[in-house]
């Protein structure tokens, strides 16, 4: 039986990367949220080996923004959408191969791919995912797989 | 840039960093001139991480070499070492984790 991380594996690995690299305090991140919006950034990294699928790192614009400026010790307001793309494709990328690391293997991980708004992969279903709250804004974190190898 | 954040940040401000964006520009930099460290990415556009230590290797240079990536399974590390890696930092990682990896080469 292939064991698939659960919701809260998805959570617990966040919390890492947000804690090192956002925060430094576990309590910045909270468990639920209301979902994101249409003004939203995705962030996803593909899969592809004997675990084939996708990790997406949803939030919204303003998160995307902080993060952004978090990440590279700026303000806020200097952040442009270059330093959004590289954030959100940065922590895609470390949830993304953390993730990994629990799914059966060989598999290979793409690099990243940011864009605005919703990202769909055709042919993959939803297996996991985990809604939290960062600095008032919503992010989701979800698992995708094959639609052949999850059937 | 949070692997340049991170250098600053563990102490080695003081080294000039040049960044590469892919496995085939780093070639050409560490060959113009070699580095007293690589710090490398696993995946990259081009050429992989993995596939730019073997080729160094390949060619003779043996400049140290380490690897900073997102995904750390025992398989990766073991392939890095056997590549002829000196470390492979896993994300996330703290500048604590950079001093205890890097100091024995740059300290």
């Amino acid at each position: 039986m292939t064991y698939i991380p659960s919701a809260d594996d998805l959570e617990v690995i966040t919390r890492e990367v947000w804690t090192s690299f956002l925060d430094g305090d576990p309590a910045g991140l909270l468990s639920g949220s209301d979902g994101v919006g249409a003004e939203r950034v995705t962030g996803c990294v593909h899969l592809s080996g004997a675990y084939t699928g996708s990790i997406m790192l949803a939030c919204s614009a303003p998160a995307a923004r902080d993060a952004a400026a978090a990440l590279f010790s700026m303000q806020p307001d200097a952040v442009t959408q270059t330093e959004v793309i590289d954030a959100i494709g940065e922590l895609a990328n470390m949830v993304g191969g953390n993730v990994k690391s629990m799914l059966p293997g060989p598999s290979a991980l793409s690099l990243p791919a940011v864009v605005h708004g919703q990202l769909a992969v055709p042919g993959a279903q939803m297996v996991r995912e985990v809604h939290l709250t960062w600095r008032s804004e919503p992010l989701v974190i979800s698992l995708w797989q094959q639609a052949a190898q999850a059937a | 840039m949070i692997v340049v954040r991170t250098l600053h940040l563990a102490g080695y401000e003081e080294h000039e960093i040049v960044q590469a964006a892919n496995g085939r520009e780093a070639v050409a930099a560490i060959t113009a001139a070699p580095p007293d460290l690589v710090l490398c990415d696993w995946n990259m556009p081009e050429m992989s991480g993995l596939e730019l230590l073997t080729a160094l290797r390949g060619a003779g240079w043996h400049v140290p070499f380490g690897f900073v990536t997102s995904e750390a399974a025992p398989q990766m590390r073991e392939q890095a070492l056997a590549a002829g890696a000196m470390f492979l930092i896993a994300k996330p990682f703290t500048p604590e984790d950079f001093q205890e990896a890097l100091d024995p080469v740059l300290a």
